[in-house]
């Protein structure tokens, strides 16, 4: 028995050894990485600096061109947005690691009904794209501990960044167009064939629905002055999809911009990729109404 | 509850501090190990516990009498019981897997004719391991008809052998005679079982979480969508899926035979490197081997005693009705019993040749690698068990059809590609071909260490497993494919 408790203690040992070479390995290459969604996530939580800060989802991704608040605003601008159907579990995470490092002076969050709705493709495992900043932030790690993976998180390095070998080895061969600041840019119009409107039949998720407002809250008491933005859809519900988060900005009495049902966009093929999603032409006419708004 | 799941390690770690704490008293670590197996059973459905409970009682009942007119020299009753347990067994897996098939598939084959019949589906809910269990129980019966094993005194016994948790859900299926054997024999914590069955558990886990679990998100990705994929990435998608399934089962079994190892028990293997065969005997003899030996035992050299008197032709109708019968196992669905048929075709030409008994044996050239001739007839062995696991893998034959159609249409495009996916698992497939081709070829040749590491090789391999599983694994709780049969 004493025989058996001695090589467990050694694969403890060697395991941690290990664990701890390989996975210091993983986050070197993470965070230099140069093409893949890991360099836009780790200068996200890691490297901004900028004034203002596009923060949501693939909407947001794909439509705030940050050179074009650059220019209308006069301030340094990022989009720290991801793909992936991320919901505010990511986004609250992201928000608190930003915050442990500095304030920015505006965030613009474009939600998405993930965001406050109880929706079976995006619940709290979204917030697991944050395990390699494990320890960056309380709210960071509180959002690690929601998914119920914080302690294995905690326990091993490696298990961080499990699975992501291959593209964070890949990472550094070419490398991603850095003044477009974390907009990505979409190429194609869309094809209108067979199109309805997506429906949102959920029930409200009120765990998301609280941190939507901790969120503001957050952000309100670092004096940041926070937007909600809903940018256009190119075909629309008839359903108020949005009343959650208009209700909590008026609440809070922070701006909320609606351009859901916006005649410029909405209808109009030419500009947009999908039907969520406006292509570059639109994401730059889109970006230069909302950059004359947010002077206003 | 998923074995390769952090609530699995709990149940097992809470099992075995107990299971060894009352390591003296082999009656209340039986009745302790059954009780666990009934809560892990019933933690996937709470009804099915009743009714494997129920089949259990009924066996060990007909098992005693079948003991009891054996031991009166009345062949006549003990062979009723006998069979009267060989129909429940099947009755039961007829009644929850395939009456609706049977039932429709009359309906519609009659309809033709001008017979209109109705049938309602029942909505039954297929007990979990149905397909597992009733074979231990009839086997169990058969084997005391047969004098192989006296009539277990012991329920408390005989329900181990049946629910035995590490096994129950997918196998491997174990027969009567060593299980038995072992329940009734004191087991003493052994820290060498606790080492073997260790490093099984963790091999399983990286077969099953890093190669089969990766594999399954670009298959699914293909076959899921086949209609809009390319030729390429379709028969790529296939070629995979063997791998894939190899990957699967295999894991599941090694975790199975692991846990069951580090509470005592050696359980029966269920793959031993099922691809470096080159005729598709071999093929069966090395995959699901504790499925296709109790066929072969049950209903393959039975029906070839029977049918011995049509010489050649016997054996084939043997074989083909063997081949359906595992074809038939995996479910009710067409696929599966043409899937059955399809292997049982392949047998014909070894007949036929005399190869049929005889086993195969791979050349090897001086540095002990197959040569090349006898590398392509495993290509082509692969390449015939890739065909039938497109069978095995369609939800029903319109799919099956529909996916070949989707290959000789279309033709432009090119692979698809999820990179980091193919990346990942190739890695680790590239691992299991390596230890696979270790075992099969170079069994005496280890992986080199240095002196000062030899020392620690167990502890070395157990840490790097480790860390590979966190780094390749997928982790989310993806069952088993066989955990439907």
């Amino acid at each position: 028995m004493k025989k058996l408790i001695l090589h467990i203690v050694i694969v403890i040992c060697l395991f941690f050894a290990f664990d701890r070479t390989f996975g210091l390995g993983l986050r070197y290459l993470y965070r230099i990485s140069n093409t893949t969604d890991e360099y836009k996530i780790s200068y996200s939580n890691e490297s901004t600096f900028d004034s203002l800060l596009f923060l949501g989802s693939s909407r947001c991704l794909h439509h705030y061109v940050p050179s074009v608040f650059e220019k209308e605003l006069g301030t340094t601008c990022f989009n720290a947005a991801d793909w992936g159907i991320k919901n505010i579990y990511y986004h609250y995470g992201l928000l608190g690691n930003i915050l442990s490092r500095y304030t920015p002076k505006e965030i613009v969050f474009e939600v998405h009904p993930c965001d406050f709705l109880d929706t079976p493709y995006s619940g709290t495992e979204r917030a697991g794209s944050l395990a390699p900043f494990c320890g960056m932030s309380d709210t960071c790690d509180e959002m690690l501990k929601i998914t119920g993976k914080y302690w294995p998180y905690r326990l091993s390095m490696v298990y961080r960044y499990t699975g992501t070998l291959p593209s964070l080895l890949t990472g550094k061969l070419g490398s991603m167009d850095r003044h477009l600041k974390g907009w990505k840019p979409l190429d194609g119009i869309l094809d209108t064939t067979g199109l309805v409107a997506e429906e949102y039949p959920f029930p409200i998720k009120q765990e998301k629905v609280d941190l939507l407002e901790r969120f503001i809250r957050d952000c309100q008491q670092r004096s940041i002055r926070l937007s909600i933005i809903v940018s256009p859809m190119y075909i629309c519900t008839k359903e108020d999809v949005y009343k959650i988060p208009r209700e909590l900005a008026f609440k809070h009495q922070i701006p909320f911009i609606d351009h859901f049902r916006d005649s410029t966009f909405v209808g109009h093929p030419e500009l947009f990729y999908d039907f969520g999603h406006l292509n570059r032409k639109g994401a730059i006419i889109y970006s230069e109404i909302i950059s004359k708004e947010l002077k206003r | 509850m998923v074995v390769n799941s952090l609530t699995f390690l709990w149940f097992f770690l809470f099992v075995l501090a107990i299971y060894y704490a009352c390591q003296s008293k082999k009656e209340l670590q039986n009745v302790f190990l059954l009780a666990s197996s009934y809560w892990f059973y019933a933690q996937v459905d709470v009804m099915m516990a009743g009714l494997l409970a129920f089949l259990t009682i009924t066996f060990w009942l007909l098992g005693k009498g079948v003991n009891h007119f054996l031991n009166k020299e009345d062949e006549r009753k003990a062979a009723i019981i006998t069979n009267v347990g060989v129909v429940i067994g099947i009755g039961a897996l007829f009644y929850f897997k395939y009456l609706n098939f049977f039932a429709e598939s009359i309906v519609s084959l009659i309809s033709p004719f001008g017979v209109h019949l109705s049938w309602t589906t029942l909505n039954l809910v297929v007990p979990i391991g149905l397909s597992f269990f009733t074979f231990k129980l009839m086997s169990y019966v058969l084997d005391i008809y047969h004098g192989k094993i006296q009539q277990e005194k012991n329920i408390v016994s005989f329900a181990n052998f049946i629910a035995f948790f590490p096994t129950i859900l997918s196998g491997p299926i174990d027969r009567p005679k060593p299980f038995l054997k072992q329940v009734n024999q004191a087991r003493l914590f052994n820290p060498d079982n606790f080492l073997i069955g260790f490093r099984r558990i963790l091999w399983g886990m990286f077969l099953k979480m890093c190669i089969a679990d990766r594999l399954d998100i670009y298959i699914s990705a293909i076959w899921n969508n086949y209609e809009h994929h390319s030729a390429i990435s379709i028969i790529f998608a296939s070629l995979l899926y063997p791998f894939h399934m190899y990957a699967d089962f295999a894991g599941y079994s090694e975790m199975a035979i692991g846990v069951a190892l580090i509470l005592g028990f050696k359980v029966a293997e269920n793959f031993k490197r099922p691809f470096f065969v080159i005729d598709i005997a071999g093929y069966w003899s090395r995959w699901h081997m504790s499925l296709t030996s109790w066929l072969t035992d049950y209903v393959f050299l039975p029906l070839n005693i029977k049918f011995r008197k049509l010489g050649i032709n016997g054996t084939i109708m043997a074989i083909m009705l063997n081949m359906t019968f595992i074809g038939m196992w995996h479910g009710a669905n067409w696929t599966f019993l043409l899937f059955g048929i399809y292997h049982g075709l392949w047998y014909i030409p070894l007949m036929v040749n005399g190869q049929f008994f005889k086993k195969r044996k791979i050349e090897l050239n001086a540095k002990g690698w197959p040569t090349p001739p006898y590398a392509f007839k495993m290509a082509g062995i692969y390449l015939v068990v890739t065909f039938g696991l497109m069978l095995f893998h369609s939800a029903d034959m319109t799919e099956f059809f529909n996916v070949w159609g989707s290959i000789f249409s279309h033709w432009n495009g090119g692979l698809f590609t999820d990179m980091n996916t193919m990346v990942n698992a190739a890695i680790c497939s590239l691992a299991l071909i390596y230890v696979d081709i270790q075992e099969e070829w170079f069994p005496k040749k280890k992986l080199y260490l240095p002196t000062w590491a030899e020392r620690w090789r167990w502890e070395l391999t157990v840490a790097v497993e480790i860390v590979c599983i966190l780094m390749f694994g997928v982790f989310d709780n993806n069952q088993f494919i066989y955990f439907q049969f």
